[in-house]
């Protein structure tokens, strides 16, 4: 079975505001997930582990303490939503031919798609690296220089974004459609449900509008 | 066709703090650029052909019809299921679990197996599933009374009484036509470079064009099977007068909230048609009569127009006086002279009520569909990146815009209990958006971020400690529960129509404005507020069937011609 690109984003937003993102972090990380997941890469899963691992974790301790380089989390680890969030606030720093660097990010592979949306920003492709992966996209496609190897890695590592001059020609295009993690999206589920007020007799009464007949 | 003379003078755009008020967006009408308009034009205009190679439906109503609409390039076809509803399981409400019948809007032609996997999921609807050849979901539900009064004279060789056809305007009605990857239908992206999905809605609203004449088939077979011989199909002339009813609810108001860029194109090009109007130097004498004859046929629309809803009522009153004043003035104003309908339309932003205004902004578009209609395809959100935050923004310039576009809400005491007594939230029992009451009920926990205007003000007041050149980005590091706002503000400093500037949490709140605001750019007519949250509409009534599309003026059937109606 697969799943449309816009549930997949629906359910991711309603997962990470569940587990205390904010609306705003919660959206990007929606839309995140919906990118990797449309380049058929696990965008499910890994914000499931994030989600799970960060669940109800100040922001403020898993974002970079500073725009300074290299990127540091207070806590020692820095979250890949709250890291990539900041990388595209600051896409212009690429274009001029800066790096930005992040020490200790976990499931590294969801800051791409921040990235892919800094590449959109400054025209250009840009580079993610972190050791033995380099990922290339241009905002639309994605080229990984090595497709056996794990990308969706939990694990932290230093990674690094800069801009590149062309894209790889192996570069592929996004689907239409997701094949999502099964065990992830239950996951993202059970999160989701916390964002939903639980009934109360008056919140029936009031709540919908209800109480006129439907039938004429 | 002659060139049009120059403008002499360019009417500007009406302002977003005009525009952008419940109360106006409350008052909206269908137009030229309404969704069913745009489809119906470009069916006539295209030729598409249409077919019905499967109705196998039983005595008892049950079965499945399949529909096809054949476009210059491609074949969209509607499968619908009849089932047989007890009367007891019929609701409107969208928590319903079982229809008269069910329909989906497949990808192409679809096989037996394509109608045999549809056949276990599009009758369960939310607790069903569909794939990415399937492009809607949706389901509807008969007008009892109206259903059984048809189909007994039908039965009995006679037609239906014409009063009772204009007091329902419809035989079936839908509680939910779901597209855009819901259920797990194809997202609008892949279909969204087609030029007839390229305006909003039209897959959903083809969807519904194809159950008007999937009802009217069922219920000339439903009195065919009870009358035999006797039985006479529909009346052309009545069959028409039938619309799709619609009920709508909550579920449908977040939506103006959660697509500010889409909102704003929607808002755009129809301000974009109404200052091309006004900016018309001189009109012609068939313009001119264009006009008159399409506000005698409002007139006689909006008399046949029913509410039991006291502020619709009222409504009503205003805008029924309201039009023998425009006509009034129309007779004798000189429209023959220098930018006529500019003069009109100043004349009636300070006579006339606001409902009134925007019919009149409405009809002033319909004589002029070479200045209007292109606009449609503008109407769409082709930009994705939109979400994208300008980090390099600096608080002086973030503070700026929004003194600009919220300057409203810095207004508002949000610490007074009236100015926040709402708050939208999501039931778990049902999971739809509901508006509840925020000191009575706990839900704040589970607020969703429909506020914009307390959340713009909140965000104002945390910039101000904040040094003028500090970019945004730094303090979104610091301040990420402003993201939401900060996206937003950005979004209406490059789209000014793409906020409401109202307060949409305060205790005399009526959702129903924005559910207006929604339906008029579907097309619809006859808004039926049934409580302050939700509305019954009519789509499609009085449009030409398939078959007519080729036949006359398609274009103008939101209006009920002159010396039909009631006789």
């Amino acid at each position: 079975m697969t799943h449309s690109l816009n549930e997949i984003e629906a359910q991711s937003r309603k997962a990470a505001r569940g587990t205390g993102l904010s609306w705003g972090m919660a959206e990007e990380a929606a839309k995140a997930t919906r990118w990797l997941e449309s380049h058929q890469l696990p965008g499910v899963r890994l914000l499931a582990e994030v989600l799970t691992r960060n669940d109800g974790v100040a922001h403020a301790d898993i974002a970079p303490q500073t725009l300074d380089a290299p990127w540091t989390a207070r806590s020692g680890v820095l979250c890949p939503l709250a890291s990539g969030a900041a990388l595209n606030d600051c896409a212009d720093r690429l274009a001029t031919g800066h790096h930005i660097e992040m020490e200790d990010v976990t499931s590294p592979l969801l800051v791409v798609p921040f990235a892919a949306w800094a590449a959109l920003h400054i025209c250009s492709p840009v580079r993610v690296q972190w050791p033995d992966i380099r990922i290339e996209t241009d905002g639309y496609r994605i080229w990984v220089n090595d497709p056996k190897a794990q990308v969706g890695l939990a694990s932290k590592v230093a990674l690094t974004c800069s801009r590149v001059s062309e894209m790889n020609q192996n570069a592929s295009l996004p689907e239409l459609r997701g094949r999502v993690c099964p065990t992830g999206w239950d996951i993202l589920g059970t999160f989701a449900h916390r964002t939903y007020a639980p009934d109360t007799p008056e919140s029936r009464r009031l709540g919908a509008g209800a109480g006129v007949s439907d039938n004429d | 066709m002659k060139p049009r003379p120059e403008p002499s003078f360019t009417s500007s755009l009406r302002a977003p703090s005009q525009v952008m008020r419940l109360a106006r967006l409350g008052s909206f009408h269908q137009c030229r650029l309404s969704f069913m308009r745009i489809l119906t034009r470009r069916m006539a205009r295209e030729a598409w052909s249409f077919t019905r190679p499967i109705f196998d439906i039983d005595a008892k109503g049950v079965g499945h019809a399949v529909y096809c609409a054949h476009t210059p390039d491609r074949t969209y076809s509607l499968v619908a299921f009849a089932h047989d509803l007890p009367a007891e399981s019929r609701s409107d409400r969208v928590i319903a679990q079982a229809w008269d019948s069910t329909f989906a809007l497949f990808d192409g032609v679809p096989t037996k197996e394509d109608i045999a996997r549809l056949r276990t999921n599009v009758p369960l609807q939310e607790a069903g599933r569909v794939t990415e050849t399937e492009l809607s979901v949706s389901r509807a539900n008969r007008s009892v009374r109206l259903w059984e009064h048809v189909i007994a004279r039908l039965a009995d060789g006679r037609q239906p009484d014409l009063h009772e056809i204009l007091k329902v305007g419809y035989l079936m009605r839908t509680t939910a036509v779901y597209g855009s990857g819901k259920l797990g239908a194809a997202d609008r992206e892949a279909i969204a470079a087609r030029p007839e999905c390229s305006a909003p809605f039209q897959i959903e609203m083809l969807s519904v064009f194809l159950t008007r004449a999937y009802v009217r088939d069922l219920v000339q077979h439903m009195a065919k099977t009870r009358g035999g011989e006797r039985a006479v199909p529909l009346a052309p002339e009545i069959a028409r007068r039938m619309g799709i009813g619609n009920s709508t609810g909550l579920g449908m108001a977040p939506f103006l909230l959660n697509h500010p860029t889409l909102i704003n194109n929607w808002i755009a090009a129809r301000e974009t048609a109404i200052a091309r109007v006004r900016s018309v130097p001189l009109a012609s004498a068939d313009e001119v009569e264009t006009f008159r004859d399409l506000l005698a046929r409002t007139i006689l629309s909006v008399d046949l127009w029913r509410s039991d809803h006291p502020i619709q009522i009222e409504k009503l009153t205003d805008l029924r006086v309201d039009l023998q004043r425009l006509s009034h003035h129309v007779e004798a104003a000189d429209l023959n002279t220098e930018a006529p309908w500019n003069r009109l339309f100043m004349w009636a932003e300070t006579e006339l009520c606001l409902e009134a205004q925007e019919c009149l902004a409405s009809l002033m578009l319909e004589p002029y569909g070479d200045l209007v209609d292109s606009l449609a395809d503008e109407m769409s959100d082709l930009n994705p990146a939109a979400f994208r935050i300008d980090g390099t923004m600096s608080v002086a310039q973030l503070r700026e815009i929004l003194h600009r576009n919220y300057g409203w809400a810095m207004d508002i005491n949000w610490a007074e209990r009236e100015n926040c007594a709402r708050a939208w939230y999501v039931s778990e029992e049902k999971l739809e958006p509901r508006l509840g009451e925020r000191f009575d009920e706990p839900i704040a926990d589970y607020e969703q971020p429909l506020a914009p205007g307390r959340d713009a003000a909140a965000l104002n007041d945390a910039l101000k400690s904040w040094h003028v050149d500090a970019p945004i980005a730094a303090f979104l590091l610091a301040h990420p529960e402003h993201r939401h706002s900060v996206r937003r503000a950005q979004i209406v400093d490059r789209a000014p129509y793409a906020e409401i500037r109202d307060n949409t949490i305060s205790a005399d709140l009526l959702p129903i404005d924005m559910l207006r605001c929604k339906l008029a750019f579907f097309g619809a007519t006859q808004f039926d507020p049934r409580s302050d949250r939700w509305v019954r509409i009519c789509l499609f009534g009085n449009a030409p069937y398939p078959e007519n599309l080729q036949e006359s003026n398609c274009d103008d059937w939101p209006y009920p011609v002159l010396g039909e109606t009631l006789q």
